[in-house]
């Protein structure tokens, strides 16, 4: 399967935070999920991918063109929408659109129409005067007004009501239907992504931890519940992270089958969320310090 | 073609999805050669990504169920009788096995398990 | 690029409007040429500059099809045109007002005088920001005032008389080394914003 964005070896380091070493890919034709908490490397990584930012060490690359070379080329076929308000804010949407326009060889006037149309987005008011809502819906008209093949989103259903949300899920299903079109977003509203994104890409303090078919993640973790009884320095080492009650404890394992093995009948296995997931990631890293300090 | 999941249920999604296909082609409800919607359409119409409904085809496929033309999509196999007749003939004789099974810790003997098979099968007609 | 050099129009279409029948009301008070090209310039330049400071502005930027080179470039190349637009205006309208046509020597002047602040103020901008160019002059002004008043109580006149003496001068040779050494000052500044801008953490 061809790959869309592709990460190699990428090492970024500045204000005190680092990206280390990390490596993935987009698949083409697919929606893949950008997770992970606050302050752990995903706007960085977005702006690698960008070319916002050049990687101390390793490669970026996009649709196999390098940005050193087809930096032009390569941003004509991105569509990009941030968490924040990117645009002139003394302009009306009609006039930002006036900027925007000619710079995009497929430029699709009659899109743009129909997604101002839909999202009831005013054409003459300056977009000072947008609520933060607003605001993500301009972002997302200019994102898809000029047929991009790669649609870069941070963070796009933040600041969005529920209902909005669930129609934006039902747009980028429309975009995903001929199959040439790949989506690359994060979130922090995972539940999101239950409905839309195939893969799913976690990164945790600068590293990248996985990438996954979506399903493969409810064959390969589970949380685990029993008694801390059967909790001992072996079989601690079997989860990625534990949290411990006085009724019993809750923990995660990456290797469901064999946790089933070993534990057998004795505890229950549930489906984890992808919040179960980055919250015990979470509370593992911390073990590891703790008991390194 | 209906399809309904859940999302609450411990079976995977993929795994809803390939059952209820299997079962509406077994019972012909689906009949051969009949289309299935695109892997992206259901997707879109189920709300959920692509790659489950890929993964749920890809098993229909591998299990002979569906087949795919490059291009035009995704229809429903001739259903081989053999294979069938093979599958439902393996079928009873897990069923079977398991019958003998429980009859022997109870203790009892084969003279009597036919007559009960015997009796069993004359009913129901 | 072009697409770059016209939305820095866009953007200060709104001023512009506003700047030019100021720019008739000053050379209609008959305040000299050369003091109203500078002061329309200089400010006008620098807004455009600070209109685009916000970091997310730069993200917008950085994130369409253009390469940091061509954003750089632009902006000075939208100098020049608002430049030239100013320095058109007001030989129209001393052609309109007075009937006369504006000595290209003053012309001259205004140019080399804008340029040679960009020249300076852009790397700079780049490098810090642009507020940090304002408060500079801010400061300057202020202690123009107090010189004139404490120190060289004629210094506007000094001024005048230095300004009418190299206006007087006739050699030619004189005002073409004057625009290339300007002209050379304004590439070499071009090309260390451009290092400057390529380097910058967005």
């Amino acid at each position: 399967m061809e790959n869309v964005i592709e990460l190699r070896n990428v090492n970024k380091a500045f204000n005190g935070f680092e990206l280390k070493d990390v490596s993935f890919s987009v698949k083409k034709g697919f929606v893949t999920g950008f997770i992970g908490g606050n302050g752990v490397g995903k706007s960085t990584t977005i702006k690698l991918i960008m070319n916002l930012l050049q990687p101390d060490h390793g490669e970026v690359s996009i649709f196999g063109l390098d940005y050193k070379k087809h930096e032009k080329e390569i941003k004509q076929r991105i569509g990009f929408v941030f968490d924040q308000n990117v645009f002139y804010e003394n302009l009306t949407l009609l006039e930002m659109r006036n900027i925007i326009k000619p710079v995009y060889r497929k430029w699709d006037d009659a899109l743009f129409h129909s997604y101002v149309e839909r999202f009831k987005l005013p054409l003459k008011k300056k977009l000072s005067t947008f609520s933060k809502g607003m605001v993500m819906k301009a972002s997302l008209t200019m994102a898809l007004s000029h047929h991009a093949e790669l649609s870069i989103m941070d963070e796009p259903t933040s600041g969005l009501d529920p209902i909005f949300r669930r129609e934006l899920l039902d747009i980028l299903h429309d975009l995903m239907q001929n199959g040439e079109r790949t989506i690359f977003f994060s979130t922090h509203i995972t539940a999101d992504l239950d409905r839309i994104a195939d893969y799913i890409t976690f990164i945790h303090n600068g590293r990248h931890i996985f990438t996954k078919e979506f399903y493969t993640i409810e064959e390969d973790y589970a949380i685990v519940k029993g008694e801390v009884g059967l909790l001992d320095r072996d079989t601690e080492k079997e989860f990625v992270g534990i949290r411990k009650f006085n009724h019993g404890f809750e923990a995660l394992t990456a290797y469901k089958q064999r946790t089933q093995n070993i534990f057998g009948d004795t505890v229950i296995l549930e489906k984890p969320t992808l919040e179960d997931i980055m919250l015990y990631t979470q509370k593992g890293i911390n073990r590891y310090v703790e008991s390194h300090t | 073609m209906q399809i309904i999941i859940s999302n609450t249920s411990k079976e995977p999604i993929y795994e809803q999805i390939y059952v209820q296909i299997k079962k509406q082609v077994l019972t012909n409800e689906l009949q051969a050669g009949a289309a299935l919607p695109s892997m992206r359409e259901l997707a879109k119409d189920l709300g959920i990504s692509v790659i489950t409904t890929k993964r749920a085809y890809e098993e229909l496929e591998k299990t002979g169920f569906i087949y795919s033309v490059v291009g035009k999509g995704s229809f429903v196999s001739e259903q081989n009788k053999e294979m069938i007749l093979e599958r439902k003939m393996k079928v009873i004789e897990e069923q079977l096995m398991a019958a003998i099974q429980n009859s022997k810790e109870i203790g009892i003997e084969l003279p009597e398990l036919k007559e009960l098979l015997t009796m069993l099968y004359m009913e129901d007609v | 690029m072009l697409n770059l050099i016209r939305k820095e129009i866009v953007l200060q279409k709104k001023t512009l409007m506003i700047m030019l029948p100021l720019l008739f009301v000053f050379l209609f008070e008959g305040i000299s040429s050369i003091w109203i090209g500078v002061i329309f310039c200089i400010p006008l330049i620098m807004q455009s500059f600070s209109i685009e400071e916000r970091s997310s502005i730069q993200l917008l930027l950085n994130s369409l099809p253009y390469t940091r080179k061509e954003i750089v470039s632009s902006k000075y190349l939208g100098a020049f045109v608002f430049t030239f637009f100013i320095l058109t205006t007001i030989s129209i309208g001393n052609l309109i007002i007075y009937g006369e046509i504006t000595q290209w020597k003053q012309l001259l002047f205004i140019f080399c005088s804008v340029a040679l602040f960009i020249s300076f103020a852009f790397p700079f901008s780049y490098q810090f920001k642009s507020q940090y160019i304002m408060t500079a002059f801010a400061i300057l002004f202020v202690l123009y005032l107090i010189v004139i008043n404490k120190f060289i109580s004629n210094l506007n006149d000094r001024l005048r008389e230095g300004v009418r003496i190299v206006l007087s001068y006739d050699n030619t040779l004189l005002y073409a080394g004057v625009l290339l050494t300007v002209v050379v000052l304004s590439f070499f500044s071009w090309m260390l914003s451009i290092r400057i801008y390529s380097r910058k953490v967005l």
